[in-house]
């Protein structure tokens, strides 16, 4: 490594064009949240009006809890039904179950397919007309099992987080496999002389281990559910599917920001102020990660 | 380490070989299906074709331009790789080879990216590229994916970091300019990162649904994703013809995770991890 000013010239062209067109536009969202505007003509500076607007006006408020609220059902069934799954998987990759390597691809699959082919898919399974599922409960004669599926209220929401979770798992799973590979094998043989069961050897010795990765998928997983889009629009459609159970904040977000074409009604203030709400609840969790996870998880180390 | 094979794996293995069918028949039907007639489609949903047709994918290509939007994704995504690998490894490499005051700052600066999703920045970028008359314009589109550059700094950092100092300083000695030695000694070293980036890229491109949706808005310049998502809008009008759609967008991305998955893979977990 050594001083030169060279440096400047290479990172220059990179720095312009993403402080351009990834941080200002960060910086500017908080600045457009203070007004009422419909993205043409003047701007009206209000205040804080849009984000009462957003908590307290009994229609919209009504709206955005209901996306939140969408929003952390997800992000809770993320952390407590899909770390524990990924990290079981895994494990059954690590201790190389008959079949893993096939199991590692075809687990990962979806996750490079893109999200409009996978919207095709849950369309080509849970059409109530033609769908697969109906057409095979009619074909075995149990027609009481076909249903609306996302036309039903109850069905839709977690019909869909499983739509995201099996288009998502594979990533989470190859991070904490990636830390368990990354485990020395000399403890792990240690615990077995030692007589330790395979649960309390998972438990004990390997799970401590994994600290780092599910430190990491915790964290993505939140970000990924808080900033929840294509999956939603493209199953449930841009007003949020039936009764409002598909719909979350980006959609909200995206539905007064460029809703025009689509419900006649544009307000960019409100749409940024919504943007806003959803930085600082991403940067709590930054925040929350940062410290309080560390704090707990490395006890030890502090 | 060996571990015995228990009743617990089989059962394991087969659970998992069940949830693994679903892709499997999701996929394989869908190829299946695209060679169907559309009286076919309707009277024998699931089974094999009574006769092979190639007129979906003779409607779609042909008439439906579909072509068009399979060459648009194609260059959108070619372009936007090479420009977003060309900004991020020089970034990468300037952190990373050079000592400066303001450097620790500068790291963190070009992370921020990974933190924030794009989304949360769209409506200040439509207006930024709206004023700049970038909208509706694939070189907005490859601007933007450069500037989404968090990760492929952060990879591209971590490699340039491990590499030998002397390498750079013989080079010095015998006379080459600071840029020449990172086009021609620092580059040619960086292959495996970068096909690793591009991998990565690709899929992540290829498949993007968000940016295009909001800045693509001109039919002409549609991407196969959002073809795709046209067709799903008319799906009972469309429906045999979407089979072989879905097939064309699908096969690429397929073919490039089967051969390359580990690589793409690795590359993923090795991004993900900040300690």
């Amino acid at each position: 490594m050594h001083r030169s000013r060279a440096y400047r010239g290479f990172i220059a062209p990179g720095f312009l064009i993403y402080t351009l067109f990834m941080i200002i536009p960060l910086g500017v969202a908080f600045y457009y949240s203070f007004f009422s505007w419909s993205g043409m003509g003047d701007m009206i500076f209000i205040g804080l009006d849009n984000f009462k607007k957003i908590f307290l006006e009994p229609r919209m408020s009504g709206i955005f809890w209901n996306a939140l609220g969408n929003n952390f059902s997800y992000m809770l069934i993320a952390i407590f039904i899909f770390i524990p799954i990924q990290i079981l998987l895994a494990y059954l990759i690590h201790i190389e179950i008959a079949g893993h390597k096939a199991f590692k691809l075809m687990i990962f699959l979806p996750y490079v397919i893109s999200p409009s082919i996978v919207g095709f898919f849950s369309l080509l399974v849970f059409d109530p007309n033609i769908g697969m599922l109906n057409t095979f409960f009619t074909m075995i004669g149990f027609q009481q099992f076909a249903g609306a599926w996302f036309g039903n209220v109850n069905q839709a929401f977690p019909l869909l987080v499983s739509v995201i979770g099996w288009q998502g798992i594979g990533v989470g799973m190859v991070i904490i496999l990636a830390n368990m590979k990354s485990i020395p094998g000399e403890v792990v043989e240690a615990s077995i002389i030692d007589g330790a069961s395979i649960w309390n050897r998972f438990w004990r010795v390997e799970l401590p281990f994994l600290k780092p990765s599910i430190i990491n998928v915790f964290v993505l997983s939140s970000i990924f559910a808080l900033t929840q889009f294509d999956l939603p629009f493209i199953i449930g459609g841009l007003n949020g599917g039936i009764d409002g159970k598909l719909d979350f904040l980006n959609l909200v977000f995206f539905r007064y920001t460029f809703g025009d074409s689509y419900n006649g009604e544009t307000a960019i203030g409100f749409g940024a102020a919504i943007s806003v709400v959803l930085f600082c609840i991403i940067f709590s969790i930054a925040l929350i990660q940062n410290l309080v996870l560390k704090r707990l998880f490395y006890r030890d180390e502090i | 380490m060996k571990h015995r094979r228990k009743a617990g794996s089989w059962l394991a293995t087969v659970v998992l070989t069940l949830y693994c069918l679903i892709a499997v028949i999701l996929i394989g039907n869908m190829i299946i299906s695209s060679f169907k007639t559309k009286q076919d489609l309707l009277f024998n949903t699931f089974g094999l074709p009574t006769e092979i047709t190639f007129s979906n994918y003779d409607k779609v290509i042909v008439e439906d331009g579909f072509f068009s939007n399979f060459i648009n994704s194609i260059l959108l995504t070619a372009s936007s790789i090479v420009s977003l690998i060309f900004f991020s490894s020089m970034v990468a490499y300037g952190i990373a080879r050079y000592r400066f005051r303001g450097k620790a700052f500068i790291e963190m600066y070009f992370l921020i990216g990974l933190m924030f999703p794009i989304q949360i920045a769209i409506l200040p970028l439509f207006i930024i590229m709206r004023t700049l008359n970038l909208t509706n314009s694939f070189l907005g589109m490859i601007i933007l994916y450069s500037a989404n550059m968090s990760f492929s700094v952060f990879i591209f950092n971590q490699f340039f970091k491990q590499l030998p100092g002397a390498l750079h300083e013989s080079a010095l000695i015998d006379g080459a300019g600071e840029f020449t030695i990172f086009m021609r000694i620092m580059m040619p070293i960086s292959k495996p990162v970068i096909s690793t980036m591009a991998l990565i890229s690709f899929v992540q491109i290829w498949n993007d649904f968000y940016l295009p949706l909001v800045f693509l808005t001109k039919k002409s310049l549609h991407t196969i994703t959002l073809a795709i998502y046209q067709y799903l809008a008319n799906f009972l009008a469309y429906w045999n013809y979407v089979f072989a759609a879905v097939t064309l967008a699908l096969i690429p991305v397929i073919v490039i995770f089967f051969i390359f998955s580990d690589q793409i893979i690795a590359g993923l977990v090795a991004g993900s991890i900040k300690e």
